[in-house]
């Protein structure tokens, strides 16, 4: 007997209603699970509202964004942003997979030496260094990003009473045809200020110079500025080998790559918009790999991206307080996290979701959060569906800043766990309890007692 | 094991209805023969022997579907959350 011919099995949504201009109308699929954990548990475990980080995502985006530039160019280093999540435990994730630490404080660069980063791998940005920050830099060989001429002159300053020789690179601002352009952290590149700081710290002999600085904006969406800056540091290498017979170690790109999410006011979502990680990598690394710089003296290329390695494995997840009509009629959902805990609610428009399936209807609807503000606002004129109280929430996209910007105004801040690559929760951040605050507060004696 | 959660209205057209979020379905007629199977409690093991003496599949090739179709049915909710193959 002849076998029937076979047709793959598909199942397809009958939809009704009228398309809008994006086609069919948009749903809000949930989401359940987590890396295959259930965020009903989790909620149920560590409480609500919930910080989650995901190891598997940020191994997986770590490894992406390594290949798209280790493919294209001979020596490639990433170094942590501590500023974008510096949680100990998402640092030493990132110093497993082989990233170095890039700090911006003494307190990120105390950070670093605490997780064990030796200190000439870490990497100290940033405009505030004091005197004892940069003599703790130089005596562990630490490659500092020198900022403006005041720190220049301090470092040659202590240069000549310690025994160690500061390694030193600068800190370029450009013009790359963005605007805002970032001109207020390093030297000017187009008014020859770049310049002249390295032919100051070549004439000085203590002082190693080991690579070039630049951090051109954060959430670029173009890959050009990157070409074009690569375009103006590859010169300046080449000027110093020309002037000095100076080889330069590294290249620092530093940051900025947008990540998925959506800037609030924009057209179309983040997810269609950011560039790729090949994208990124095909516009700086061509550049240097097409520039005068001779083959054997390409620098090794350092990248400090945060925001487009850690966004997509942080969620925030949390319960619904109440609903209540607005004076125009609009509905709205009162969250338990709120601005205090999702600072980058100010910039995005984050994607929440419900985490169980629950009617298709939705309504237009403005996410509120807990506090006693007006700005406190997650998602202004969402069509979301209809949540209840008690229903739970899922933010996506929060890993980067939120962490490390997240405010202790009226309420504590909440657990944070990070699923291991089994689906594992781990608590890497106790939620605070009152006498996390009040154990720094001292009262005067005459203000002990009271009578009411 | 895959299961079709219990509230999920399937037709002998192949028509589906899914009362928890209202939206409905049509499957195609090997979409339907799968599903009927996985109703009656039947692992992959068990549909890849049937379909594969029925039509004219390789295993490996049923497989890929198969799972594709599956993933389909989870990412529409139609499926139990914990239910593996």
């Amino acid at each position: 007997m002849t076998k029937l011919a076979f047709e793959r099995p598909i199942i397809q949504r009958i939809n009704a209603g009228l398309p809008s201009k994006y086609g069919m109308s948009h749903r809000l699929e949930p989401l359940s699970h987590i890396d295959g954990t259930p965020i009903k548990d989790l909620i149920g475990e560590f409480g609500s509202p919930l910080f989650v980080l995901s190891e598997s995502t940020i191994r997986k985006t770590y490894k992406e964004a390594h290949r798209a530039f280790s493919s294209r160019y001979p020596n490639v280093q990433f170094a942590w942003s501590y500023k974008t999540n510096y949680l100990n435990a998402v640092c030493n994730v990132f110093h497993q997979e082989g990233a170095w630490a890039e700090v911006v404080s003494g307190f990120e660069y105390d950070k670093a030496i605490a997780n064990g980063v030796p200190g000439e791998l870490i990497l100290f940005n940033g405009p505030d260094k004091s005197t004892e920050d940069l003599q703790k830099a130089i005596r562990n060989n630490s490659l500092i990003h020198i900022d403006h001429f005041d720190e220049l002159y301090e470092i040659i300053h202590l240069s000549k009473e310690m025994t160690e020789r500061p390694k030193v690179a600068i800190r370029v601002n450009m013009d790359t045809g963005i605007y805002p352009k970032w001109d207020r952290f390093g030297f000017n590149y187009e008014n020859g200020e770049a310049w002249d700081a390295l032919n100051r710290i070549m004439a000085n002999k203590n002082l190693d110079l080991m690579g070039l600085h630049t951090h051109i904006g954060t959430y670029m969406m173009s890959v050009d500025a990157y070409r074009i800056a690569a375009g103006k540091l590859a010169d300046l290498a080449i000027k110093l080998e020309r002037k000095h017979g100076h080889v330069l170690k590294y290249i620092d790109m530093g940051g900025g790559f947008a990540s998925k999410n959506t800037l609030r006011g924009a057209y179309y979502p983040g997810t269609d918009t950011a560039p790729s990680f090949d994208d990124f990598a095909e516009a700086i690394t061509s550049v240097l790999m097409s520039s005068d710089i001779k083959p054997d003296h390409l620098p090794m290329l350092i990248l400090e991206t945060g925001r487009a390695m850690i966004d997509d494995a942080g969620y925030l997840v949390g319960t619904v307080i109440a609903n209540k009509r607005l004076a125009d009629g609009r509905r709205a959902t009162i969250l338990d996290a709120g601005v205090n805990l999702l600072f980058t609610a100010f910039w995005y428009e984050h994607d929440v979701r419900p985490v169980q399936p629950v009617s298709d209807q939705t309504e237009d609807t403005t996410l509120y959060g807990p506090l006693c503000m007006n700005i406190d606002v997650i998602r202004g004129n969402v069509m979301f569906p209809l949540l209840k109280k008690g229903d739970q929430y899922v933010i996506k996209r929060v890993g980067a800043y939120n962490n490390t910007q997240w405010m202790q105004f009226i309420t504590l801040r909440p657990n944070v766990v990070m699923l291991d690559s089994k689906g594992n929760p781990h608590l890497i951040r106790k939620r605070e309890v009152l006498e996390t605050i009040n154990s720094q507060e001292v009262m005067p004696e005459h203000l002990k007692q009271f009578k009411l | 094991m895959v299961k079709i959660k219990k509230n999920i209205a399937i037709s002998d057209s192949g028509f589906v209805f899914d009362p928890g979020s209202g939206d409905s379905y049509s499957l195609n007629p090997s979409g339907l023969e799968i599903v009927q199977m996985i109703k009656l409690g039947k692992d992959f093991s068990a549909i890849l022997e049937a379909v594969t003496e029925k039509y004219e599949v390789d295993s490996d090739s049923f497989e890929r579907y198969y799972y594709d179709f599956i993933a389909t049915l989870a990412q529409l909710h139609l499926t139990e959350p914990d239910g593996k193959d």
